[in-house]
């Protein structure tokens, strides 16, 4: 099966065609806005907030990707359908339609998390990859279920349970700022450029993270949930107070960076032990942008070997953490699988779409 | 006029006062720093109209709705300027299909990222950080709720 995505949920416009062989897929292109040559072609520089940017960045993305006019070769298309922001959203979601209905190909509808899971499928461009990127090495060759996935970005921190393919369970999630968006603010407190987080990690690769004992919110709240609004206040009173002199300038930014970095990957990684210890998982999978955060991945991983080694854990390749269209196509191969596909005459975008 | 507010809580007590005066129509402009407890606020006007999912910042989402059936107000839209570098971006966000709409309140964090394009709001709340308290002032602009833009 041969599969065009097409992802338009935040600031991103993406698009990419994904084939799948006997269960393994293979990304045949994959194009972003932010990076594509249209740049200079289309209208120069795509704002940081491009939701209506997106209608003018989508078909001349489908152009770079090669996509015929006629649709010939593609099997179907897979579009992200929420959640998000509504005028985002829709150019996606009405291009996706219109195009399924002028070439009589059938629809997929997305949610952009489910996508985020399967991005651990995929491999980069042009490789095959069979299921799963293992970083654990089993005998299995493929993600097996329940898997308990985190998924961490600027707008998301979830602990979602995976049954089966299509078969979700939310067991927590944030009650007030996500994970990537603590890390931009405090990046901002500290007068580091945007995006925050992989600016904070550079920056924390000289720092002392057990300099200040930052809170660890809601780590023991007894259920999955995170806080992370309270975190950030907490740096910023200790920015703004005068601790930092306090301290007889031994403390740096680079300290302060280090030790909340810390304090967010403890809270993280104790709540997808705590997710693990609950619902004994035969996968872990971590994804979503803020899984390209290096610290994180390596004290979750190193965690998961020490308390249930025989759990592999999945990662997404680097260059697929962030937003992408070939994790929409790779979910949306699984569901046109199983024939669950939407009507391009009544398919709208949903905001709040949740997991199911 | 200004409340000097100790804990969430007490955030959270003022929010639901003041959600008693809301009709629908009404846009509400958040101003203080990160921290301050906009999005509090914006938590408490929610649960006191009947909203009990979590309500979480929108900087990087933008807007975010809340469904709530209270009187005549059926939607809560939360939006958040903070990551706008330029007033051209609101174009994004499509809020001249939200704002004057009379079922619904909208509240704008980093109202001044718009730099005016939003005109003027109903109420404008002033969060400012003193230490371990807040100071939080509630001013109205204007005495009928919002205009279409």
């Amino acid at each position: 099966m041969r599969v065009l995505g097409i992802e338009t949920s935040c600031d991103e416009t993406a698009a990419a065609i994904v084939s799948e062989y006997d269960g393994s897929f293979v990304i045949e292109k994959s194009v972003l806005a932010s990076q594509a040559k249209i740049h200079a072609q289309y209208g120069g520089v795509v704002p940081e907030v491009a939701a209506r940017e997106h209608a003018a960045f989508l078909f001349p993305l489908l152009e770079e990707l090669g996509v015929p006019r006629d649709g010939a070769g593609i099997d179907a298309l897979a579009v992200t359908y929420g959640p998000g922001l509504v005028p985002a959203l829709r150019v996606g979601v009405e291009a996706a339609k219109a195009l399924a209905w002028c070439w009589g190909k059938p629809l997929v509808a997305v949610n952009h998390l489910e996508g985020h899971i399967y991005s651990v499928w995929l491999d980069g461009e042009g490789k095959i990859q069979n299921p799963g990127t293992k970083i654990q090495t089993t005998q299995s060759n493929s993600v097996e279920f329940p898997a308990v996935c985190l998924l961490v970005s600027g707008g998301h921190t979830e602990l979602v349970l995976m049954r089966d393919h299509g078969e979700y369970e939310l067991l927590g999630m944030t009650r007030d700022d996500a994970a990537g968006e603590a890390f931009d603010k405090v990046a901002k407190l500290l007068g580091l450029p945007y995006p925050g987080g992989p600016e904070i990690s550079k920056v924390a690769l000289n720092g002392n993270p057990r300099a200040v004992n930052f809170p660890r919110p809601m780590i023991e709240s007894g259920d999955l949930d995170f806080s992370f609004a309270g975190l950030k206040t907490a740096v910023r009173v200790f920015v703004e107070g005068g601790e930092v002199g306090r301290w007889g300038g031994d403390l740096d930014i680079a300290d302060i960076a280090a030790s909340f970095q810390q304090a967010v990957v403890d809270v993280l990684v104790s709540k997808t032990l705590q997710a693990v210890k609950k619902v004994v998982p035969r996968s872990v999978i971590l994804s979503g942008g803020v899984s390209a955060n290096k610290l994180l991945k390596e004290i979750l991983e190193s965690e998961l070997r020490r308390v249930a080694p025989e759990i592999p854990f999945y990662v997404p390749e680097l260059s697929l953490t962030g937003d992408n269209a070939a994790m929409i196509a790779a979910a949306g191969i699984m569901r046109a699988k199983r024939g669950a596909f939407a009507d391009p005459l009544t398919l709208v975008a949903d905001p709040n779409a949740k997991l199911n | 006029m200004t409340h000097v507010i100790r804990t969430e809580q007490e955030t959270k007590k003022l929010a639901g006062e003041f959600a008693q005066k809301l009709r629908g129509g009404e846009v509400v402009f958040l101003n203080g720093d990160l921290g301050s407890g906009k999005t509090t606020f914006v938590r408490g006007v929610a649960q006191s109209l009947g909203f009990h999912e979590p309500v979480r910042s929108p900087s990087f989402t933008l807007v975010n709705r809340y469904k709530v059936s209270s009187g005549g107000i059926n939607e809560i839209v939360h939006v958040d300027l903070y990551r706008l570098k330029t007033p051209d971006e609101l174009r994004a966000l499509a809020l001249d299909e939200e704002i004057g709409r009379n079922d619904a309140i909208v509240f704008v964090e980093w109202p001044q990222n718009a730099q005016g394009l939003l005109g003027e709001s109903t109420y404008s709340i002033d969060f400012v950080i003193n230490g371990d308290s807040r100071a939080i002032t509630i001013r109205q602009q204007s005495l009928t709720p919002h205009q279409p833009m």
